[in-house]
Parts: C-alpha cells; structure tokens; sequence
C-alpha cells in the first residue's frame, strides 16, 4: 500500500506542469480568476486557488496571458486570454504531453 | 466584505510592490467574493463560509509571495552555492590569521598569555560576525532585488557552467580545506612570531630601555621582507588549495620562497649577526650569538633541513599529481 503522503507528494509533482497546459487551453476563451478555478474543477484537473492566483499573474508577466478588466458587472473581474505566444506554447506543450502519455503506457505494455 | 476580509487583504497587500498593488487587490477581492458567494449560495452560513475561502487561500504572505514573484527564502539555489564557498573561503583563511594577529599584537603590548589568547579569540569572532554578516547581506540582496539579477548572473556566470574539469582531485593528490588552513595558520604564526620575538621585553638595559632579542640593525630591512616572504608563503598555499592541487609551477615557486627566507637566516646565523649580542651577554650566555656557538649551528642546521624537505615535499606532490592526471588520461583512452 503506498504511503498516504507520498501518493499526495508525486500527484502534486505531476500536476504541477499540467495545470499551466490546462490554463492555456481552458483561457482560449476569457476568463476571471475564480470561473477559471471553477471550470478546472469540472474538468477533473482541480487545483488550489493559491496556486492558480499566482499563476495567471506569472503567466501574464510572461506575455502568455492577456488580461483585461470588465466593470460592466457589479463586481468588477479580471479577465484573462491566452495570447498568441500562448496559444503556440499550449499546442507544443499538448504534443509533448501526447507523445509523453504514448510513451508511458507503451512502457507500461512492457516490451513484447 | 467583512472585517476578516480586510484584514486578509492588508496582511497580504503588505509585500506586494507599490505599482502591482491596487491591480492585486482588487482581483484578490473580486475573487474571495465570488468564492463566498458560492458557498452561500450553496446554502453555508456567511461567516462560516468566509472562514473557509480564506484559510482554502493560505497563509496570506505566502500567496503574496507567489503572486509578487518574490522568493520565501534569503539565498536561493542559484547562488547557494557560490554563497556558501565565498563564506568558507573568507572564514577559514581571514579568521586564524585575524586571531593570531591580535594575539601576537597583545603579546607585544605586554598582555598575559591569557589575556593575549582571549583577545584573539574576540578578535576574530568580531570579524567573523562581519564577514557572516556581510557576505549574506549583499547575497540576499542580490537574490531579491530585480535592478540585481545582472550582477547574480554575473556571480553565476564568473563560477561559469560546470564542467568535468573542476571535478577535484582524488583525496591523494587534493590537498585538504584543512591542510591548506594550517598551513596557512603556520605562516601567521610565523609572522606573529616574529613580531613578538621583536616586541617582547625580557632585558633592559642600565638605561632601563629594552635589549631587543633580535639584532637592533635587522629590524630596517629584513624583518619586514621575512614576514612579506611569510606571507607571500602563506598566500601560495591558498593558491594550492583553489588550484586543488600542487603543480610544477606552484612547486617552483615554493622552492624559490623558501630559498628566499631561509638563505638570509641561514648567512645571518652563521655569521653570528641573527641575534643582539647585548641580549646574550645580559642572559649571560655569550656563545647564544656566536655564529660559530652550537645555538646558532643548530639554527642554521635546522632551517637548512626544515626548508629542504618543504621544497622536497611540494614537488614530490606535483609530481605524484601529475602522474596520477595522466594515468587516469591513459586509462579513459584505453576503454572502449
């Protein structure tokens, strides 16, 4: 049986370059912070908020994200959209991942 | 919004940068509102709710650190390592030359023995505490100001990327941290020797001023060349220990070190010119001065042996290290 907390340890490890893969494609339509949060959840692909927070604001500064606000709501929202750097990064990080998922179950086939 | 919101809110505006601030704030409100929100709605009392969005937030500090980019730690990975070098290097050479320095200084101001070894003891605590301080100032401010990163990469780019090339020498030919700091601490005591042989009052004379052990007239030139010449020794074997390893060259240069501060004590002995003869007729004791005394030969003898077998010792080293270098050489080529 594996260890609780070691189980918990390299789940996060694995996630932890996903979750910018999944905002990048989730953002291909505008978003604020908590929706984004919300629709990950939906997704399967949870995540804390103190993660995702920080990282909309890293991935901004990277040029990846744009952001804009919109007032037209009684609460004012940050919306946040891939950009065209974005949008390049995610469709090469999804090959990666693709051919990273292949690879893993073809090992997990064992050689024939 | 409540008080605990706010008061969520200011503890983690606290470190954010003025410019990023109010763009920050108005998200972090937008968002604990719209979290709290869903939770009423979904039937959870207020306060209760409040409570969970902000502590499901952590630790305010450190989601202001994520966000702000800022680091949580003073010196990070990047220049631990060229952090924790500088700090032993700067430690192990300065200090036991600091104390011993301040030893020989309270000796020759008269102290006790106790005394003396007391104030070398403070004395290079005291400069061990600036260094410490120091050191790890100037790198966490390179580790957090942005305006800095220039600097860090230079720091890391001057240690440059490893290669297999400052892979050290095995433990046989490398010559230890700790070889290299007592050899180091030789030379300063030699040095702080020399100043309390020149310092210290045993004798005076009917005037009641002081008969100096060593000859009055060596104090204008050669005094302060041996201690030049031990300090140079002491500054080579520093040289030794970053190269990892005695080198034909750094051998060569020992040789002509040792030479340079032996011969001269060596021709001084001899000659019956080392020592005050006033300092030997006041101990009552005439041959101590006499070139030609067993003192004097034995010194001369001594040096002779002394400065023989360090100038031996460095290049048998080098040799053995260079031997050892081409083998291991050899032997990659020969594998497949």
């Amino acid at each position: 049986m594996v260890d609780d907390e070691l189980l918990k340890t390299h789940r996060q490890e694995l996630r932890r370059g996903t979750v910018v893969l999944a905002c990048l494609m989730a953002l291909r339509a505008p978003e604020y912070g908590y929706a984004l949060l919300k629709r990950l959840d939906a997704a399967g692909i949870s995540s804390d908020a103190n993660t995702i927070y920080p990282l909309l604001r890293r991935l901004e500064e990277r040029g990846l994200l744009a952001s804009e606000w919109n007032t037209d709501d009684a609460r004012p929202r940050k919306f946040y959209r891939t950009s065209t750097a974005g949008l390049e990064l995610a469709a090469q990080l999804m090959t990666d991942m693709t051919d990273l998922t292949a690879s893993l179950h073809a090992m997990n086939g064992g050689p024939e | 919004m409540t008080q605990l919101t706010e008061r969520y809110l200011a503890a983690a505006m606290r470190s954010i940068p003025d410019a990023q601030r109010k763009d920050v704030e108005r998200e972090l409100r937008s968002s604990i509102a719209d979290a709290l929100e869903d939770r009423v709605s979904a039937g959870e009392e207020r306060t209760a709710a409040e409570k969970a969005v902000l502590e499901g937030l952590g630790d305010p500090v450190r989601l202001a650190a994520g966000i702000s980019g800022r680091p949580l730690y003073l010196i990070g990975p990047d220049l631990f390592v060229e952090y924790r070098q500088l700090l032993v290097m700067l430690l192990s050479v300065v200090l036991p030359i600091v104390g011993i320095i301040q030893v020989g200084i309270a000796l020759a101001g008269g102290d006790s023995y106790a005394g003396a070894v007391l104030a070398g003891v403070g004395g290079a605590w005291t400069v061990g505490l600036h260094i410490f301080f120091w050191v790890t100032i100037t790198f966490t401010l390179i580790e957090r100001v942005d305006a800095m990163r220039d600097a860090r990469n230079e720091i890391t780019g001057a240690v440059g990327r490893w290669t297999v090339d400052r892979l050290p020498a095995l433990p046989a030919d490398r010559m230890s941290a700790s070889d290299a700091v007592g050899e180091v601490i030789s030379s300063a005591l030699g040095i702080g020797g020399l100043l309390f042989l020149s310092g210290a009052v045993w004798f005076t004379d009917a005037a009641g001023d002081p008969i100096p052990l060593l000859d009055p007239d060596l104090w204008s030139y050669l005094v302060p060349a041996l201690i030049a010449l031990l300090a140079a020794l002491g500054g080579l074997q520093i040289v030794v220990f970053l190269a990892g390893r005695w080198t034909m060259p750094l051998a060569a240069a020992n040789a002509l070190l040792q030479v340079a501060f032996t011969l001269p004590v060596v021709v001084l002995a001899l000659t019956g010119s080392l020592l005050n003869p006033a300092f030997a007729d006041a101990l009552g004791w005439p041959p101590l001065a006499d070139g030609r005394g067993p003192v004097m030969l034995s010194v001369a003898a001594g040096a002779l042996l002394v400065t023989g077998w360090e100038i031996y010792d460095a290049f048998r080293r080098a040799r053995r290290a260079d031997a050892r270098a081409t083998g291991i050489g050899r032997r990659e080529q020969a594998a497949p």
